[in-house]
């Protein structure tokens, strides 16, 4: 038996440690209602689970910063987390990581549901989006005449846009009328030839916002003609009609400044507009400013007589010129049509007439002479020519010149009978000569000749020094000439008068 | 002339295109001055349309249909 204590603080641990080590407490589903709530400064969130029966301590580390509700008494929830041992209080609590209200679960699912029908059947489409205006006249909103979404987006156009109206369409924006009345509302505002209309309301939860889920507010928001601005909670809040509407705003306040442009903008941009209007119409207007005194400060038009006195100058002596050589031309013709007037021909033509007449005759009267003095030439010429040898002796003139043909005959004749008794001497001289009478005698000569070379070249001769007894050594076909040239084992053949023998060098 | 029935997205809208237009710089002096003549009046008309704006008047339509003022609280 063992009879020693332990301290509180080692059984506690023993016991924490066996929750632990379980499996199933470290991750655990509790649903059950909420009681004993308290929400700390801290952000931490402590409270009681309980069912019918048992109840368990439970906690949420910085709850606040985790849930989209404010968890109340009384109130459903469904819980993950892990139960673990609180050393010092002795007792085991729950660990809440996730808290949600039981119910909502399913309202999930409704929502998954619809938006994937309603996207399926192209409710969602981006072509089916309109333009929101950007210079609105008229704005609907649908939402709660008493509610905050109303006077942010009343103070937001105010602000930015004042010349916009403002018509509100009261709706109630949650409960189980609020789809009916919502759908109503966008219906009835079709009426009042709208710019845009605003449908939304302020945050809440997730049952605050349900109207904006439903499938007859989605449908009614789709089928409306003005464009739609869908402004429901806050921005992490995401309804159907969000996805419906033409656009989606993260808050009433957002969708009032989306509806409409900024005033001081717009202002502004029309001031600079209109500076730029202007500056652009001067910077015109000094172009041609800039043109025109260009065009006005040439001579032509500050001092014109400068350009055109030098040529009035020109002109002028041009024109002198002119008048004077047109007179000197024309006292000139006078001056030869007076010459012409006084002339013989104009005063006397009879004279004229006689005088070329007189030329006329004088000329007839040459031509006469001359002709005649001609015919008398040639018939002198005619009888000189009958007068002649040839005519008259034409014998004499033949044997004179056969005299001449006959001395040319003779020297002919004398000529060559000298040349042919020139080239037979010629020809004796040759026959005499000794080659003709006697060729043996020059090959014999010749023939000695050879015989003494042939001697000569006999001595020479290395096979007759063999027919004396020497030989010749010979390696490889060369003659070996001297013992420097063998080694021994060398081959050598050795050749006599009458052959040759191979021998070997010892 | 502005036609009176334009909307300030039309006047403003017209009155860019004109401004580039002559910012341009390549039309001639007459229909320069006569673009600029009708950016004026688009400025002015503009200009009207803005300072005709009061207070945003909130209409509230009521269940039988009838348009009141809205006074927000």
């Amino acid at each position: 038996m063992n009879e020693e204590y332990i301290t509180v603080s080692k059984v506690t641990d023993y016991i924490g440690e066996l929750f632990r080590s379980d499996l199933n407490l470290r991750h655990v589903r509790i649903k059950g209602e909420l009681s004993n709530v308290k929400l700390y400064p801290s952000g931490h969130l402590y409270f009681t689970l309980k069912d019918e029966e048992s109840q368990i301590k439970g906690v949420m580390f910085a709850a606040r910063y985790k849930l989209r509700f404010r968890p109340k008494h009384g109130m459903k929830v469904l819980i993950e987390g892990k139960i673990e041992v609180y050393n010092k209080h002795g007792n085991y609590q729950l660990y809440a990581d996730k808290i949600s209200k039981d119910g909502v679960g399913d309202l999930h699912r409704r929502f998954e549901e619809l938006k994937e029908k309603l996207n399926k059947e192209g409710l969602f489409d981006e072509s089916h989006k309109k333009d929101i205006p950007s210079f609105p006249k008229r704005i609907g909103v649908i939402t709660a005449p008493n509610g905050a979404a109303i006077r942010d987006i009343i103070t937001t156009i105010n602000r930015r846009w004042p010349i916009c109206q403002v018509i509100l369409f009261p709706s109630l924006v949650q409960g189980d009328k609020a789809a009916e009345n919502i759908v109503y509302q966008i219906r009835m505002s079709q009426k009042f030839n709208l710019d845009t209309l605003i449908v939304g309301r302020g945050g809440g939860s997730i049952e605050d916002l349900w109207s904006f889920n439903e499938e007859i507010v989605a449908r009614a928001i789709y089928e409306c003609e003005t464009p739609v601005i869908s402004a429901v909670g806050h921005e992490i809040d995401f309804t159907i009609s969000d996805f419906v509407a033409d656009l989606r705003a993260p808050t009433p306040t957002a969708a009032a400044e989306i509806a409409v442009p900024p005033y001081a903008e717009i202002k502004n941009a029309i001031n600079q507009l209109s500076d730029r209007a202007n500056m652009a119409i001067n910077k015109k207007l000094d172009e041609n400013k800039i043109k025109l005194d260009n065009i006005t400060s040439k001579k032509i038009f500050t001092n014109p007589y400068e350009i055109y006195a030098p040529k009035e100058m020109m002109l002028d002596q041009i024109i002198s010129r002119l008048d004077f050589s047109s007179k000197s031309l024309l006292m000139r013709n006078k001056s030869r049509l007076d010459l012409v007037k006084s002339s013989s021909v104009f005063k006397n033509p009879h004279e004229l007439f006689t005088s070329q007449r007189i030329v006329l005759d004088n000329l007839v009267g040459r031509l006469d002479y001359s002709s005649s003095s001609l015919i008398k030439d040639n018939q002198n010429k005619l009888a000189m020519i009958k007068n002649s040898n040839v005519f008259k002796n034409p014998d004499k003139m033949f044997d004179s010149q056969k005299t001449v043909l006959d001395g040319l005959v003779n020297r002919l004749d004398y000529s060559s009978n000298r040349l042919i008794s020139a080239n037979r001497n010629r020809l004796d001289m040759v026959k005499n000569s000794s080659l003709f009478r006697n060729p043996e005698m020059i090959v014999n000569s010749k023939k000695e000749q050879y015989l003494l070379q042939f001697s000569k070249l006999e001595i020479l001769n290395p096979l007759n020094t063999l027919k004396r007894g020497y030989t010749l050594a010979k390696s490889d076909d060369k003659v070996v000439s001297s013992v420097r040239d063998v080694k021994s084992g060398d081959e050598l053949e050795v050749e006599f008068k009458d052959g040759s023998v191979n021998t070997k060098v010892i | 002339m502005v036609e009176e029935n334009m909307s300030f997205e039309d006047n403003l809208k017209e009155l860019e295109e004109i401004v580039a237009n002559l910012e341009k710089g390549d039309v001639s002096l007459d229909n320069a001055i006569e673009e600029f003549k009708k950016a004026m009046d688009l400025v002015k008309a503009c200009d009207d349309k803005l300072k005709d704006a009061q207070d945003t008047i909130a209409k509230i339509v009521k269940d039988n249909g009838e348009i009141t003022d809205f006074n927000v609280e």
